[in-house]
């Protein structure tokens, strides 16, 4: 599997930024337009094969680079926030019961998703923070 | 004479000509099984092995996962090799190679083409040679093979240990270190290999043809496709256009005969079923299946992830406690048991449904079966762990271990359990159909078809009780595919059909008569194929010619009423949108449709494109084969558990509002997701190795070489999106009936007015 290492690893990489990008537009959408396109179908579908190609992607680099979360650290955190992002997400677009809640729940999960990105940048827990040691 | 009547006589009529045929083809593969020699013995007087090495060999085997690592003769697993195709190569190569070396090359592959011809010309009488004597119960082998039989020995005993060389192979194959530690049975292992590449390679007494029939392909001792594959291959795609053609001439014959209009119910006839003490009791076994469930779809993840990763997941070494051949076994038993568990369910929630009595102690005896079965499912699957951990003694493992036969696999004593399970069963569900099954009631005749369908299930699983621990493999096979043929693929069928079309008559949308003669002729039309249909898996298994002729025609004829299951399809869809209270129904008749969809698909499409020998010859135990598996096991009875189960907890719960986001994630989740397993992984990776076995040999295409392939690993990746929506599917199922018990929304039963006004003003 190296042999298709660098066509995963840019697969990864693409959906991370597309998921993220669906997620952000989505929320502008829901938030600041008051849109019903967001939550429709063709919309939620994208973004559930965008998550699931980034996940086999994800699966696919740890076998091939033989580092696992619990074993090593900075994926360990990855995967914990990632729980916390989704049910962010899942709030900040849907299940908050007020507007300005789920305005909230979506710009922390927006955060948590950069912050995400700086750990798996660092390969460090601390992510984005390792530039302040 | 009624048209029920003549039905039922032909039924009968054909169940016992096509029993008969059966039992007598169980006799000649009796007679004609590849023997199994008192002594192995070399040109030289050398004692090579002894019946005593091969049957200890067997039962080592059997320990350590059978069919559940690697297969013989085509049948079991699929990332380990095929031990047999994988001997009798190795064996050759063995012997080629010392020819080349004796005369001054290095080996084989370095001598040129005209050697090579010469070598193979003389291999081929080398090893297709029949040197079985039976007075003697010897077989005699040339000095080159003795020494041939040696050198694989060893390779075998090195690959079953714990040699740190062969690391990468047991990774490869998925075997955790140490399979076998004890060097004696190692050798005894390699015994028992050796007999099952012998049969595969050599002629029988008389003939042209191996006793396996040619199989595996091996071209280098010209094993190739002996010529009745070609020929049964063809007259069976014939017999199958033949079958098309008489049942499309019935179906315009009967068009527009057999449903006159009635009048359907106003309100839902099933709305004022009391819930008995002994119905509401089988609620735990609908827990209990979908729990199974789960922790198959989680066994099947761990199966899949060990083609990548041999021996650990996700970097935690799992196969020190949980191998490949436990993670398969526990796999695809379970898929069998939650199955069988959701039509226990089903039976014992029906039968006082029907018939309105709640026998004595009913309620008990439900419960009794249900820790019965707790005990079963839990107490096997012990003694599986212990025996492929090698520390429960292989005089305890056929007992209380692992058999080591695919969907077979418990140890005697936890099957007998079972068929007393089951025989509890079929008389908890009989005493309380009893009223509804006495001369004079409505509906006998299809509620006595459910019944026989269900004692067919409850007693077929005898079958598993036929083989004894020495049996010979040929017959051990032969009563095997009893057990999963005609107990699944036949028996279930007939339930299947029979409990949706009984369903539909106790919703009062079909009148009884036009049901009865419907699954009496759909009955007729399965069994006319299913019953001989059942040798199509015994081609290859050391069988006569005439098994690969019976089992090619009629299991043909197995997909004509397949290819017109749009018919039934249509046909439920419409009665789905009969009345406005059908919508209740929704769930169980979608899970029934896609009955039928993956009917067409799974059992009849990627059935039949295994299914004629000249197609099996190469595609057994390669990737095409657990196509048809997933497709038909999950697809057809997986799915119709699952409405079965949808259409109990209806009728359990009838006052609450269903969560139907969550069955619509579930239902489409699985349908998707089951599609997506398919089409990105098993068809494209079962085509690949066929190309592979047709061009190179059978062991080329199960060999380490081409499946550690990277396109291979990336082909094994693909199935991750669609097991991970499959398995959202099977969450979302799971907090529904959850949701059920722990979060119930009460809406209340409609009243039979509101529901008639309803339909009324539908109809207006």
């Amino acid at each position: 599997m190296i042999e298709f290492y660098f066509e995963i690893r840019a697969v990864h990489i693409g959906s991370v930024i597309l998921s993220g990008l669906i997620f952000f537009l989505r929320g502008v959408g829901l938030h600041a337009f008051k849109a019903s396109w967001p939550m429709a179908a063709p919309v939620r579908f994208t973004s559930y094969t965008v998550d699931t190609v980034l996940l086999t992607s994800a699966m696919m680099l740890t076998v091939i680079l033989q580092q696992y979360p619990l074993a090593d650290h900075w994926l360990t955190v990855k995967v914990a926030l990632l729980i916390i992002y989704i049910v962010l997400g899942a709030y900040g677009l849907k299940y908050a019961k007020t507007p300005r809640a789920r305005l909230g729940f979506w710009l922390a999960a927006l955060a948590l998703y950069l912050y995400i990105v700086s750990v798996a940048r660092a390969h460090d827990p601390l992510g984005v923070f390792t530039l302040l040691l | 004479m009624t048209n029920t009547k003549k039905l039922w006589i032909s039924l009968a009529i054909l169940l016992v000509a096509s029993f008969s045929v059966l039992l007598l083809m169980g006799r000649e593969i009796y007679q004609k099984a590849p023997p199994m020699p008192e002594q192995v013995v070399s040109t030289a007087g050398e004692t090579i092995y002894t019946r005593a090495d091969m049957e200890l060999g067997r039962r080592v085997w059997q320990s350590m996962g059978g069919m559940q690592l690697g297969s013989i003769w085509g049948h079991g697993g699929y990332v380990a090799p095929d031990w047999s195709a994988d001997w009798l190569h190795r064996e050759i190569m063995a012997v080629l190679n010392a020819w080349a070396a004796e005369e001054g090359a290095e080996n084989y592959a370095a001598l040129s083409p005209e050697r090579q011809a010469a070598l193979k010309g003389r291999l081929e009488g080398l090893f297709r040679t029949n040197t079985y004597d039976p007075a003697t119960g010897t077989i005699t082998l040339a000095e080159e093979r003795a020494r041939a039989i040696e050198k694989v020995s060893g390779h075998y005993e090195q690959l079953f240990g714990n040699d740190p060389a062969f690391e990468p192979l047991r990774e490869a194959y998925a075997m955790k270190d140490d399979t076998v530690p004890d060097a004696e049975h190692r050798k005894a292992l390699g015994a028992f290999f050796w007999w099952t590449a012998w049969a595969a390679g050599t002629e029988r007494p008389g003939d042209t043809i191996t006793y396996t029939n040619n199989w595996p392909s091996e071209p280098l001792i010209e094993n190739r496709p002996p010529a009745s594959s070609f020929v049964w291959s063809a007259f069976s795609v014939l017999f199958l256009l033949a079958g098309i053609g008489l049942l499309g001439w019935h179906y315009a014959v009967s068009h527009g005969r057999e449903e006159e209009p009635h009048d359907l119910p106003p309100f839902d006839p099933m709305r004022g079923t009391v819930v008995t003490p002994s119905m509401s009791a089988t609620a735990k076994y609908f827990w209990v299946l979908l729990a199974l469930f789960l922790v198959q779809i989680l066994l099947g993840a761990i199966t899949a992830h060990y083609q990548v990763e041999g021996q650990v997941q996700y970097g935690f070494e799992l196969a020190n406690v949980l191998p490949y051949s436990l993670s398969r076994t526990w796999h695809t038993q379970l898929a069998v048991l939650w199955i069988a568990t959701a039509w226990l369910g089903t039976g014992l929630y029906i039968a006082p449904a029907i018939s309105g009595y709640e026998p004595p102690y009913q309620r008990l005896g439900v419960n009794f079966l249900w820790i019965c079965l707790i005990i079963i499912v839990v107490g096997s699957f012990a003694g599986q762990w212990f025996a492929v951990m090698q520390t429960l003694g292989l005089e305890n493992n056929f007992w209380f271990g692992h058999q080591g036969w695919e969907y077979a696999d418990m140890g005697r004593f936890w099957q007998i359990f079972l068929f007393i399970g089951l025989v509890l069963w079929l008389v908890l569900v009989g005493r309380a159909l009893w009223p509804a099954l006495r001369p004079g009631a409505p509906g006998r005749s299809i509620t006595g078809l459910l019944f026989l369908s269900t004692v067919a299930i409850g007693l077929f699983f005898g079958a598993a009780l036929a083989w004894g621990e020495n049996t010979h493999i040929s017959m051990v096979e032969y009563w095997r595919w009893w057990l999963v043929h005609l107990w699944v693929e036949g028996f279930f069928e007939v339930f299947a059909t029979a409990v949706i079309a009984f369903l539909f008559t106790r919703l009062g949308l079909l009148k009884l008569q036009t049901a009865t003669v419907a699954v009496l002729f759909a009955t007729i039309i399965f069994m006319a194929g299913g019953v001989l249909g059942t040798l199509h898996h015994l081609y290859f298994a050391g069988t006569p010619t005439v098994v690969l002729a019976l089992g090619a025609s009629f299991s043909a004829l197995e997909v004509v009423p397949l290819a017109y299951i749009g018919f039934e399809a249509y046909h439920t869809f419409r009665l789905s949108k009969a009345t406005p209270w059908m919508e209740r129904y929704r769930w169980p008749i979608m899970f029934f449709l896609a009955v039928s969809f993956w009917n067409l698909v799974g059992a009849g499409l990627f059935g039949f494109l295994i299914n004629p020998p000249l197609s099996l010859y190469y595609m057994q135990g390669l990737n095409l084969t657990p196509l048809h598996g997933h497709t038909a096991l999950f697809g057809v009875y997986g799915m119709l558990g699952i409405g079965l189960v949808l259409f109990c907890l209806r009728g359990l719960k009838p006052e609450l509002a269903w969560n139907e986001g969550l069955l619509k994630v579930s239902f489409w989740s699985f349908n998707v997701g089951l599609a997506m397993m398919a089409l990105f992984t098993l068809l494209p990776l079962g085509t690949m190795q066929l190309i592979e076995a047709i061009n190179n040999g059978y062991w080329s295409a199960r060999s380490a070489e081409f499946m550690q392939q990277p396109i291979v690993d990336l082909l094994v990746w693909m199935r991750v999106p669609g097991d991970t929506i499959f398995s959202i599917g099977a969450l979302a199922l799971v907090v529904f009936v959850i949701g059920l018990w722990v979060r119930p929304r009460y809406q209340g039963v409609p009243t039979e007015e509101e529901e008639r006004a309803a339909t009324t003003k539908a109809r207006a």
